[in-house]
């Protein structure tokens, strides 16, 4: 979170604990001039305090510093004597009859931008004047005494304390409960699922229909629809097992990774630009993307799928292609937004490190680890020090350069060649750039020199010469010589001044990130301020988790220690990782996690509707080491998976979100599906795997003064390569809520907007997908065994099957064959051309546009 | 859309007013709440206050004119004496400090500045159209932010802050306030800028995607050229859509009967329903043709170098009638004068000086004026001191803003800078005061305005931002 400053300074602040000292009230200042006697100026100090100071106190800093309502912002409790007293982290809030030593004093003054109270609007002058009185008066203070600042106490961020939430505690491991329905789970994963309905009496929706069910599985793992002969093979497949040959096919289809590395993008922040305040272009980034894909392919464990993501530039290796793999996985690390313009250096790498920590949090551990970079963390068990303990690893890392571009000497994402000579072929190339404005400027002189040579300006070629030496060839220089060479010599040597001038081709890298040269422990930075420097802690991880120190090597940063931490159950955050991974895998197949808010499982978030469900998946993940798709394999061949979305009244009036599972969720396609099954059924899609979609693009991504850049769509590849440009996304993916990838993404919003609306009635993507989508039914697929052509209902039930992968109701049929009917003798009345293909064009389109498509059942 | 009037969205807040359970179920609604634009956006509209209406209603929409690059504070509407008397001097001063030796020389400003209107609020004689209106304006000299490049500046005054993707200005008065026309969206944007955080300047961050800006062109392409994205079909003609758009909804209410119930289907045939009634009504609003050639005049439209702005700044009248929230309009990146700041100043204010009077001369002959918050500034203003020998750099210590309109108390120069214009002297607002402000304004607490998001709860202004309560009559 962005420090906030009003709240946290007193959290953050460490200060010595001034001893409270006694001074005698000001007598000229104290109310009762005359009052000599301590128990007079006692009962005249309680007087002053019960008008002048409590009700401000209780009108102005209860609600945030009170005991009673538990507010304790930065630790201090005002409603007490002892709460001042005892005082907030940064120490006592009063030095009583010292109002110049008083941090509350300091802070009501506002003098001091960082340390301003009340944060909304300062007290009235007056009032102001009343406080410093009181404190000269010693702070006298009629409220009781009792009060204890640190009885009762429960601190939200103490980590050890914070071991009892859930998420924290080890896995658990019962035995499957008993179900009175046994002949219907398949899985244990059914058996929980079916316990936990059957304690409210409710039952499983039915099987789904085996189309269903069909459609159901080739989206969700692999985001494609299934085409016609798929669809028929599958249905004549008698087999016991004809459902599980099918899902091994699809986990072992290449279009696997396509669909569940772009989960993995959406957590991964995934972007092939900047985005924020200057939107460079990340021209490498698409390695990344591929690495994830194929990772995903091919099984990578999720414990190395990490490792490599955090400390892969730090592995060791057997080949220069394994060495540049696991670098490029680290890109992880570098694709973050930055703000890159006009901020301070510093503050640029702490803003960084907050990035990263970010993304980790929420993407592996399912904390929201940012909440402490300002202050302790207000409901989760993460101390600002584990915060920092952590941000010394970030720190400890370079992800930027600087770099030249645009002409100028900036602070870019860090590149490195790749391939055996990857380093040479890097530094030729930025060489270039540091170069280019000499280079061309020598290039010119150059041919300046062979004018002068071939005017016969010999005297001025001399003096030329002696100030441009390099621009001109030295033999050309020698009047001993022909002319003509002389002139071929310098034309030589211009030639390869020009060679020299020219922008070399952008060798292969990638975004890399690795140690600084000196790693080191990093300084908590007070209220989040990166110019605000407190106390150092040592690297090291979540205190939650494990007492254990981080045994970080001193030359290193610790990455390689934070990415096993992470999947070490014994003693790291193995069982947490392994449970978010879960609940995520079960969110993706699901279509609701067994903790909804899979980007939370801290005390803000959602507590699992099926604990135990969730300890088994997160003990099966870890017992395969970490492999995804056996844990996908798992749950799609349960009877959970194939349950219908039949809607049951009675489980709708107990459970109307659907919480238990008594039937299977709805959920939209999303863009990429949708976009890939228009381009499937339209059979325009190419299925190839692609590159870079952004290479044509300027060093800025979107546009901003001349610039006119952007980012085209109409690439015929799968949607998960199209440019992912933040602030300049494709249209189908802003408009159907794909991930921002300014940040962690793990549950889309799934908003119904107009804009969607008018997307699909009338974008020129999803009417071409339609026009080709009917020319093909037209051509070819509706043409019996001898070539003629089938009857209009029968193309009707092959664009129904085409498109929705399944089979139109009589009145389904009869209303699209009379639209289509009617529509060809409008467009023949109006003399359109091809009124057929319109006419069959404008149905899919219908088809694209129904529900039956974009929701899948 | 009408926010949190209905069953629905009463369910959600009800849990966060009344839940003793704790933060669990808050963050469940909070959760939820990232589902719920559904909801939002297909609930019944109304004009009348939510339950967001914390103070009286001075303004019900806000017309934003934004200057792209940062217009030049102290030859605009900030007179300095005493920058034209020390020109060529290095700059000093009691609130220059430490800094004052690498800031380099002043460069005085080459323009008349004259009192206006019976109030006497100053203006150079780059706005003499816009002169006419001083005793509408309150002038607030002493406005200051963060971020020296545009980029961080731009997202700091559209969104409040800049590391991190938060939402628009725009998308929390939809929010707030909802929508006043079911047909149309509570907040447009015209001609945005796709840099300097591009759409992240009119988004809607984690609130629900229907309260994000509708675009109508960008920056760099004329207004006359523009249009809202697939906002009408190019291939079918209304005729043919509209049994196209029976049959689909034909085979939906089909989907649905099989479905028993269904939230997203149900969510869908209403949703195509509204996105066919908006394609009718959008053009109807943006169709400049209606309007009279006296009202074209005021503009300035088919006029040299005021046609383009002149436009936009009709669209925006025409919007504001219609009862859209909130109306951006954005110059192209024009103002961001490191060279020539004389001549780019005059060059720049041509092109909107007489469109902005003609748009508050229209708001106030129609009535609207008065309901209207109009805005007018930019990102940063620019250094008193010279660059590139002609020029004036980006500063965002002390700038100028005005509004007119929506309760404001016309005629009102508030918060003053030093005396070059480098500083905030008296008053300052910072871009947090001026969010709320504007919320204010709208009978929004800036305080109370939240949303909650990955945990907590999260506002306009963060943890910043004070009212200006000076500046409504």
């Amino acid at each position: 979170m962005k420090p906030s400053l009003h709240t946290v300074v007193w959290a953050c602040l460490i200060v010595s604990v001034a001893e409270p000292v006694r001074a005698q009230p000001d007598a000229l200042e104290a109310p009762a001039a005359t009052a000599t006697t301590t128990a007079e100026s006692s009962t005249a100090g309680d007087e002053y305090f019960e008008k002048h100071i409590r009700p401000i106190l209780s009108q102005k800093c209860y609600s945030c510093h009170s005991s009673r309502a538990n507010k304790r912002e930065g630790g201090l409790v005002l409603d007490s004597r002892a709460g001042w007293r005892a005082g907030g982290d940064r120490g006592a809030a009063l030095a009583p009859g010292m109002p110049d030593e008083s941090l509350l004093i300091q802070a009501i003054r506002y003098t001091d931008e960082n340390l301003q109270m009340p944060p909304d609007e300062p007290l009235a002058p007056g009032v102001i004047r009343d406080f410093e009185r009181w404190v000269r008066m010693g702070a006298p203070d009629t409220r009781l005494e009792a009060i204890d600042h640190e009885a009762g106490m429960n601190v939200p961020s103490d980590p050890v304390a914070g071991r009892a939430h859930w998420a924290f505690r080890p896995l658990h491991r019962p035995p499957l409960p008993q179900v009175q329905a046994a002949g219907w789970p398949k899985t244990a994963s059914d058996t929980f699922v079916l316990a936990r309905l059957e304690a409210d009496d409710l039952r499983p929706a039915p099987d789904a229909d085996r189309r269903t069910l069909l459609r159901r599985t080739y989206f969700l793992l692999i985001g494609l629809p299934p085409n016609a002969q798929q669809v028929a093979a599958f249905l004549r497949d008698n087999r016991e097992d004809a459902f599980e040959r099918l899902v091994d096919q699809l986990l072992d289809s290449s279009h696997f990774g396509e669909r569940w590395g772009r989960h993995w993008l959406d957590l991964a922040r995934y972007a092939d630009s900047n985005g924020l305040d200057e939107n460079f272009l990340f021209r490498e980034a698409w390695r990344y993307r591929n690495w994830v894909i194929d990772a995903f392919n091919a099984d990578l464990p999720f414990d190395a799928f990490l490792l490599q993501q955090l400390a892969g530039d730090l592995l060791p290796y057997e080949s220069i292609e394994q060495r540049d793999r696991q670098r490029t996985a680290a890109g992880f690390l570098v694709i973050g937004p930055k703000v890159l313009l006009g901020n301070n250096p510093q503050e640029r790498v702490m803003d960084v490190a907050d990035e990263q920590l970010d993304t980790i949090g929420k993407a592996i551990l399912g904390q929201t680890l940012g909440c402490a970079r300002c202050h302790d963390h207000k409901f989760d068990p993460i101390p600002t020090a584990d915060y920092y303990a952590l941000a010394g690893i970030m720190t400890s890392t370079h992800v930027m350069q600087q770099r030249y571009m645009l002409g100028q000497q900036r602070v870019m994402e860090r590149l490195v060649g790749l391939g055996p000579d990857g380093n040479t072929a890097n530094a030729a190339y930025e060489k270039y750039w540091r170069e280019s404005k000499t280079l061309q400027a020598r290039a010119k002189q150059g041919q300046a020199a062979l004018d002068l040579l071939e005017n016969g300006k010999e005297e001025e070629l001399g003096a030329f010469a002696k100030k441009q030496a390099e621009a001109v060839a030295e033999a050309s220089l020698d009047v001993d010589r022909p002319r003509e060479e002389r002139i071929a010599m310098q034309q030589k040597h211009l030639a390869t001044l020009v060679a020299a001038a020219t922008p070399p081709s952008i060798p292969p890298r990638a975004m890399i990130p690795s140690d600084v040269e000196q790693p080191g422990d990093e300084a908590i930075r007070l209220a989040g301020q990166f110019n605000r420097p407190g106390k150092k802690v040592p690297r090291g991880f979540l205190r939650v988790v494990s007492d254990a120190p981080a045994e970080i090597p001193k030359t290193q940063s610790g990455r390689q220690e934070l990415a096993h931490w992470l999947t070490d159950v014994e003693h790291g955050a193995g069982s947490l990782a392994a449970r978010v991974l879960a609940n995520r895998v079960w969110h993706h197949l699901m279509g609701r996690g067994i903790v909804r808010t899979v980007d939370n499982l801290g005390r803000t978030g959602e507590a699992p509707s099926h604990p135990e469900l969730l300890d088994a998946l997160a003990s099966r993940l870890i017992e395969s080491d970490w492999s995804v798709k056996a844990l996908i394999r798992e749950i799609v061949l349960s009877r959970s998976f194939a349950m219908s979305s039949r809607h049951d009244e009675q489980a709708h009036a107990v459970d109307p979100e659907n919480r238990l599972l008594w039937r299977a969720h709805r959920r939209r396609l999303g863009p990429e599906a949708f976009r890939d099954a228009m381009l499937a059924a339209a059979g325009t899609l190419d299925p190839k795997p692609l590159d870079s979609t952004v290479s044509y693009l300027g060093d800025q991504a979107t546009a901003v003064g001349a610039n006119k850049n952007r980012r085209r769509t109409d690439f015929p590849c799968r949607s998960v390569y199209l440019p992912v440009i933040r602030n300049d996304l494709p249209e189908v993916f802003d408009v159907f809520d794909f991930a921002d990838p300014h940040a962690t993404t793990g549950l889309r919003p799934e908003t119904i907007v107009a804009t969607q609306g008018l997307f699909v009635l009338n974008d020129t993507s999803v009417m071409d997908a339609a026009r080709a989508t009917a020319r093909t039914l037209l051509e070819t697929s509706c043409l019996d065994e001898t070539g003629a052509t089938q009857p209009a209902s029968v193309r009707v039930e092959r664009m129904f099957e085409r498109i929705l992968h399944t089979r139109p109701t009589n009145d389904e049929r009869e209303a699209l064959l009379t639209f289509i009917r009617q529509t060809e003798d409008r467009l023949t009345a109006e003399g359109a051309e091809e009124p057929t293909v319109q006419a069959w064009t404008v149905a899919c389109h219908a088809l694209f546009a129904s529900s039956r498509f974009q929701i899948l059942d | 859309m009408r926010c949190h009037q209905f069953y629905k969205t009463l369910t959600r807040r009800d849990v966060l007013r009344t839940s003793a359970a704790g933060f669990a179920q808050v963050a469940l609604a909070g959760m939820l709440g990232q589902q719920a634009g559904a909801e939002d956006t297909l609930a019944p509209n109304a004009a009348g206050p939510t339950q967001w209406a914390h103070f009286p209603t001075r303004a019900k929409r806000v017309i934003f004119l934004f200057m792209w690059g940062g217009p030049s504070h102290v030859d605009l509407f900030d007179p300095k004496p005493t920058l034209n008397a020390e020109a060529g001097k290095p700059l000093a001063g009691s609130s220059v400090g430490s800094d004052a030796k690498q800031l380099g020389t002043l460069l005085g400003s080459p323009f008349k500045f004259s009192q206006h209107g019976d109030s006497g609020v100053w203006m150079s004689e780059l706005f003499p159209q816009l002169a006419r209106h001083a005793d509408q304006m309150c002038v607030i000299r002493s406005m200051h932010t963060e971020g020296n490049a545009h980029g961080e500046a731009l997202l700091r005054l559209h969104t409040g802050q800049a590391n991190l993707v938060r939402p628009s200005v725009g998308a929390w008065v939809s929010y707030g306030l909802g929508r006043e026309n079911e047909n149309l969206p509570a907040f447009i944007t015209i001609s945005p800028p796709r840099g300097h955080g591009g759409v992240q300047n009119y988004g809607s961050a984690f609130l629900p995607a229907a309260h994000q800006g509708t675009a109508i062109g960008s920056a760099e392409i004329p207004i006359a050229e523009s249009v809202v994205s697939n906002l009408g079909n190019r291939r079918l003609s209304p005729a043919l859509q509209r049994t196209q758009l029976d049959l689909i909804q034909s085979l939906n209410r089909r989907h649905l009967q099989d479905a028993t119930t269904d939230k997203q289907i149900e969510g869908l045939i209403s949703n195509y329903e509204l996105a066919y009634r908006m394609q009718s009504t959008m053009p109807q609003v943006m169709d400049l043709a209606s309007e009279t050639q006296a009202t074209k005049d005021l503009y300035g439209i088919d006029a040299k170098p005021t046609d383009n702005f002149g436009r936009q700044c009709l669209l925006a009248r025409k919007f504001a009638e219609s009862g859209v929230r909130y109306i951006q309009v954005s110059t192209d990146y024009t103002w961001d004068h490191h060279q020539k700041v004389q001549e780019g100043s005059v060059a720049e204010s041509a092109k909107v000086d007489r469109p902005i009077a003609g748009l508050l001369e229209d708001l106030r002959r129609r009535g609207l004026l008065e309901d209207t918050l109009v805005v007018w500034g930019a990102e940063f203003g620019r250094t008193p001191m010279v660059e590139n020998g002609d020029g004036r750099n980006h500063h965002p210590k002390a700038f100028t803003m005005w509004m007119a309109g929506g309760g404001v108390q016309g005629g009102l120069t508030h918060g003053s800078t030093d005396e070059f214009g480098y500083a905030p002297a008296e008053n300052p607002v910072h871009m947090h005061d001026l969010h709320a402000t504007i919320l204010y304004a709208l009978g929004l607490d800036h305080k109370r305005l939240t949303y909650r998001h990955a945990g907590r709860d999260f506002r306009l202004t963060d943890v910043y931002g004070n009212v200006v309560r000076d500046v409504f009559a």
